[in-house]
């Protein structure tokens, strides 16, 4: 699929209205050819190069990521307890996970609410955030390093302080709604609203995202934007021919990459329950009502807590198996809608 | 092509520099320089509290020795025991480590501790409550030597029962009483609470202890036989579920979430006028400064005339499996239960050490409110059952946790719940 | 943007609304992200007495900056900070390096299986590091490279999935042409890499460095399990210091974590100008 992708010529913007871009559309079939020649010349030489690039990546692959990655795949068939068997059990993890673990359910759907709102939210966030700081404002650096401060904070005090700013009569959250008349709800504590909390935490820190969208942003020619001024665009016009396209590669990135490490949310939902007293109520390792019970919250408890990791290793490539999907979805489809030639080409 | 080959040729050496500089005295050798045998020794004490006093009986140990050195680690608390697996499963874990006591069985079962049982002294049984030792057992062998204990108490604000025309020095004994007293306790503004009398789930005894309390002291599971529907324990969840349905879902929420994050005490802030909790919280309310009089009792019985069924933990000294030492650990366990050990130890943190002699003597040296907390704690330990992690169920408080969850949310009744909850553990055997 | 559209008579005015409108939301959200911050160092600076305190109080009583003082005191900050830096700056330049020069591969040169090897790239991240953990502690306690930094920096000279990937997806927006002449000027893949790619794809590089100090600056896991020795703590194990089974001390925590929070904070005030200037030099190469 790489090939279509690479070969990609859509124009972002109508490119007979502006001349430099006709010159760069002349231009390619003779590169095309050039290095079509080059290439059939020196294939072998290079199939040599291109391995020798990946190199350092193919090592750590067969030293550090094959062995473990297959083994876990072959104890997902077993009773593997980490410390002292090992047994071949056939499908019967698998079994287990689809008849009768109810808290796999759980885990699942919570998990995949996670995905479908904070992807496109982050996404479309970080987007907005980094056209803001991409304005030629005084001040501009003190503010782009204040939208990556959430991206630097790490930690338990994070995860403490949000549960402070939710908390819902003295919380700074609610007390602001509540200016504006709104009640709001119980956030952590309410089953309804804990995946909404964390997906506002996670809103609070697209400063990460945003700073891949700013540095693409950069590559942008002022060229493009003063020809499209030429011909009377308006600001929806440009951002829709110039800036959308041009930044798909990155959205395309930032979508993938997104969802794989959603669908594997776990730390915020571990602190907060373990650390926080989110489980008072019920003892619950889940938060209030198992609603913060997340895929590998549940993976992490039969791995660790109850020492079946072939079932925690079944869960995960069940997982596997669902992101692969998604992801190949997502390279099949991408020839459709991300330009990596962008307009940016001489 | 030069200049892309210096560069990897920069980095290719860097590399090796690096790879050097850090395996350069990697090795944790088994024996120091003076000839003795290292025992490793890792917890998860490493406040400011608790380090210096753990640190402090490390080296007096190690000074009194000399064949053994022991060297202590702190590894974060919860993260040390996912650290303690790998370790196992890699077969270079440490030689001492502390762990929880409910699973010192389940980690036996599946291959995670030596038995130490060659290696310790006759007397040392005798020298350490024995119904804590007995948790610690798996088969009849020792899998590891109870250092610390906890069991729950009713703390109560004793300005707030006199606020209230209750009698502060009587605390409520009966679970009849107890309710009776939160009533009077409760503070309402509207439709919301200023201060809750008594809520059962805050605090550390949950709703599972509060069945097992009204149960004779039986948990769901006690060797082979299951006792999830039991009449008692319906009508302690009933009654569990009855104190949401009478507060107000909507304000026991509040209420949780406004302490969630665990920085206040809703006791401490007088907002709550009963709390279930450790001996240990006294050391929160000493350490907060509050002028507030409180007093402890052990925790109500179901009826009139019953016991006061408590919920008991606490911590084990234990050997991975595959230690470099388990002899020499061993030895070194021992003088960690040791009297002279537990009583220093409990004296600087306040726990309720495993060594009998050692806790007595912990009482006879305090005073005040602490003598009081102290004393009521140990008087508890007669009726303080240690419900271990079944071996053929050890996932058994996630699947039952949830359904209990939501027969207190009302939306199962109780019996059917805890029905339900018999059936699901039963289909996750092992 | 959606304002915009409306303004567009003039120029300048157009500039001077849209300015305005920019710096209004830009002002709003930045308090929206900093009262996070406030609160950390709000907490950092009170004493546990106050912060037990019920409603919390906005500002401190009184202002403990010893709190800052004697929580580095606590444990060996100064020696844990060091391990830190040491681990964070090399697994960074081994990052940056690296992955450019694998990401080039997967991006520009075609050879035969590289379709087939990209999908396993990305595959690597699709399964939970739970599961592969034990594994990998096995392998790196076979090599005897527990309790030493190997473990932490060596994976980075070995190439990461995700920069991997990031890379590509920059070197991709890098027209071909640009390469192509280069290799009819009888150019090798290294020139191209080191003259051309490097310099083009500079804004991403640094992101690339900026998240690889921070992934291991702020790594946790890493050090927990690989570790043993005290001495070779890092900051972040050293945090966790405050936080027991039975309380936390809240007042060191929030001031430590503060102080562990500002070096990758000023590191990117810093680079953000290489940020713009990577721009400049890169439209300048067009020219």
């Amino acid at each position: 699929m790489n090939e279509t992708v690479i070969n990609e010529k859509e124009k972002p913007y109508p490119p007979e209205k502006t001349t430099e871009l006709d010159v760069t559309s002349a231009a390619l079939p003779k590169a095309a050819v050039l290095s079509k020649r080059k290439r059939n010349k020196g294939g072998k030489t290079e199939n040599l190069m291109g391995y020798l690039f990946i190199s350092p990546w193919i090592v750590g692959l067969l030293f550090l990521m094959a062995g473990p990655l297959l083994f876990s795949l072959y104890v997902s068939f077993t009773d593997y307890n980490i410390t002292s068997q090992m047994n071949f059990v056939g499908l019967d993890n698998y079994k287990r996970m689809f008849t009768e673990d109810n808290l796999f359910w759980t885990s699942l759907w919570n998990t995949l609410y996670f995905v479908i709102f904070s992807v496109p939210l982050t996404t479309a966030g970080a987007v907005f955030v980094a056209l803001l700081l991409n304005q030629k404002i005084p001040g501009m650096k003190i503010f782009r390093t204040i939208y990556y401060l959430p991206a630097v904070l790490s930690g338990v005090a994070v995860y403490f302080l949000w549960m402070h700013l939710l908390s819902p009569s003295t919380g700074l959250v609610n007390t602001i709604l509540d200016w504006f008349g709104i009640n709001g709800p119980a956030w952590l504590f309410d089953p309804e609203w804990t995946k909404p909390s964390l997906i506002l935490m996670k809103l609070w820190s697209v400063g990460g995202g945003m700073l891949l969208y700013l540095a693409r942003l950069q590559g942008v020619s002022p060229a493009l934007y003063e020809a499209a001024d030429l011909d009377g665009a308006n600001a929806f016009q440009k951002f829709f021919h110039i800036t959308l396209p041009m930044l798909t590669p990155i959205i395309f990135f930032d979508i993938i990459t997104s969802t794989i490490f959603s669908f594997q949310i776990f730390q915020e939902a571990y602190v907060m329950i373990q650390g926080g007293d989110l489980s008072s109520s019920g003892g619950l390792e889940g938060g209030p009502a198992n609603s913060l019970l997340f895929y590998n919250l549940h993976m992490w408890n039969n791995a660790f807590k109850i020492f079946n990791m072939g079932y925690a290793s079944a869960m995960a490539w069940f997982l596997f198996f669902i992101i692969m999907i998604l992801t190949v979805f997502h390279l099949k489809f991408s020839n459709k809608w991300v330009h990596y030639d962008g307009g940016d080409k001489k | 092509m030069a200049r892309g080959f210096r560069l990897g040729f920069v980095l290719i050496l860097l590399f090796s520099v690096i790879l050097s500089a850090c395996s350069g005295g990697s090795d944790a050798s088994d024996k120091n320089k003076d000839g003795k045998v290292v025992v490793n020794f890792q917890t998860f004490w490493g406040s400011e509290t608790r380090k210096p006093v753990i640190d402090k009986i490390v080296s007096d140990f190690n000074k009194s020795q000399d064949e053994i050195e022991v060297k202590h680690t702190f590894v974060p608390w919860g993260d040390i025991w996912t650290k303690n697996t790998a370790a196992v499963a890699a077969g270079n874990p440490a030689d001492v480590i502390v762990n929880d006591l409910h699973s010192v069985a389940h980690r036996a079962k599946n291959g995670q501790t030596e038995d130490l049982s060659q290696y310790l002294g006759e007397d040392l049984k005798n020298t350490l409550y024995p119904n804590l030792w007995d948790s610690a057992l798996y088969q009849d062998k020792v899998h590891g030597v109870p250092f610390a204990t906890d069991n729950r108490l009713l703390f109560y604000n004793k300005d707030a029962y006199k606020e209230a025309g209750l009698d502060p020095e009587k605390p409520p004994t009966t679970w009849q009483e107890l309710e009776e007293h939160a009533k009077k306790l409760d503070v309402k503004k509207g439709n919301s609470y200023e201060r809750v009398g008594y809520y059962p789930l805050w605090g550390s005894f949950g709703a599972a202890s509060w069945m097992s309390n009204a149960d004779d002291g039986k948990g769901f599971i006690e060797g082979d036989k299951m006792y999830f529907a039991t009449a008692n324990k319906i009508e302690g969840l009933e009654w569990v579920a009855d104190w949401q349905k009478r507060l107000g879902k909507k304000n026991v929420q509040a209420f949780e979430a406004e302490f969630g994050s665990g920085q206040t005490n809703p006791f401490i802030s007088e907002k709550v006028a009963i709390w279930t909790d450790t001996a240990n919280f006294y050391t929160q309310i000493r350490d907060s400064k509050t002028d507030m009089n409180f007093g402890v009792a052990p925790i109500p019985a179901f009826k009139e005339g019953g016991r006061n069924w408590n919920e008991g933990g606490g911590f084990v000294m234990e050997v991975p499996k595959g230690a470099e030492h388990p002899k020499e650990a061993a030895t070194f366990i021992e003088y960690l239960t040791s009297e002279k050990v537990q009583s220093y130890w409990a004296e600087k943190n306040f726990d309720i050490v495993a060594n009998k002699k050692a806790a007595d003597s912990v009482v006879n040296a305090l005073e005040g409110d602490g003598k009081l907390v102290y004393e009521s704690a140990i008087n508890n330990l007669k009726d303080t059952p240690f419900h271990s992690v079944p071996v053929k169920y050890p996932d058994y408080k996630s699947i039952v946790d949830p359904i209990i969850d939501n027969a207190v949310q009302g939306k199962i009744s109780p019996e059917q719940a805890l029905k339900k909850a018999e059936k699901d553990v039963k289909n996750s055997a092992k | 943007m959606n304002n915009e559209v409306k303004f567009y008579q003039t120029r300048r005015f157009k500039t001077k609304t849209k300015n305005t409108l920019v710096l209004a939301i830009l002002i709003l959200g930045s308090i929206v992200l900093l009262i996070p911050l406030w609160w950390m160092i709000s907490t950092s600076l009170k004493t546990p007495a106050e912060i037990a305190q019920h409603p919390p109080s906005l500002i401190p009583e009184s202002f403990q900056f010893s709190n800052y003082f004697e929580a580095w005191q606590t444990g060996a900050f100064t020696r844990w900070g060091l391990n830190t830096l040491f681990i964070s700056v090399i697994a960074t330049i081994g990052h940056v390096f690296v992955n450019s020069f694998v990401a080039y591969g997967f991006a520009k040169i075609k050879f035969k299986g590289r379709n087939a090897l990209f999908v396993i790239l990305l595959a690597t991240m699709l399964i939970p590091a739970f599961v592969t953990l034990v594994p990998q502690y096995i392998i790196f306690s076979k090599l005897g490279w527990v309790n030493t930094y190997l473990p932490l920096i060596a994976p980075a000279f070995l190439g990461s999935a995700f920069y991997i990937f990031l890379l590509r997806q920059f070197m991709l927006t890098i027209p071909d042409e640009l390469s192509e002449a280069a290799i009819m000027d009888g150019a090798s893949h290294f020139k191209i890499w080191w003259h051309i790619m490097l310099p083009l794809t500079k804004p991403a590089l640094i992101i690339v460095a900026l998240f690889a100090f921070n992934a291991a600056w702020n790594d946790l896991l890493g050090p927990l399990l690989y570790l043993n020795d005290e001495n070779l703590y890092t900051l972040q194990l050293g945090l966790q210091t405050f936080k027991g089974n039975v309380q936390v001390q809240w007042h060191y925590l929030m001031a430590m974590s503060f102080t562990v929070m500002l070096p990758t904070l000023i590191l990117f005030f810093i680079f953000q100008r290489h940020f713009i200037e990577g721009a400049n030099l890169s439209s300048g190469t067009k020219g």
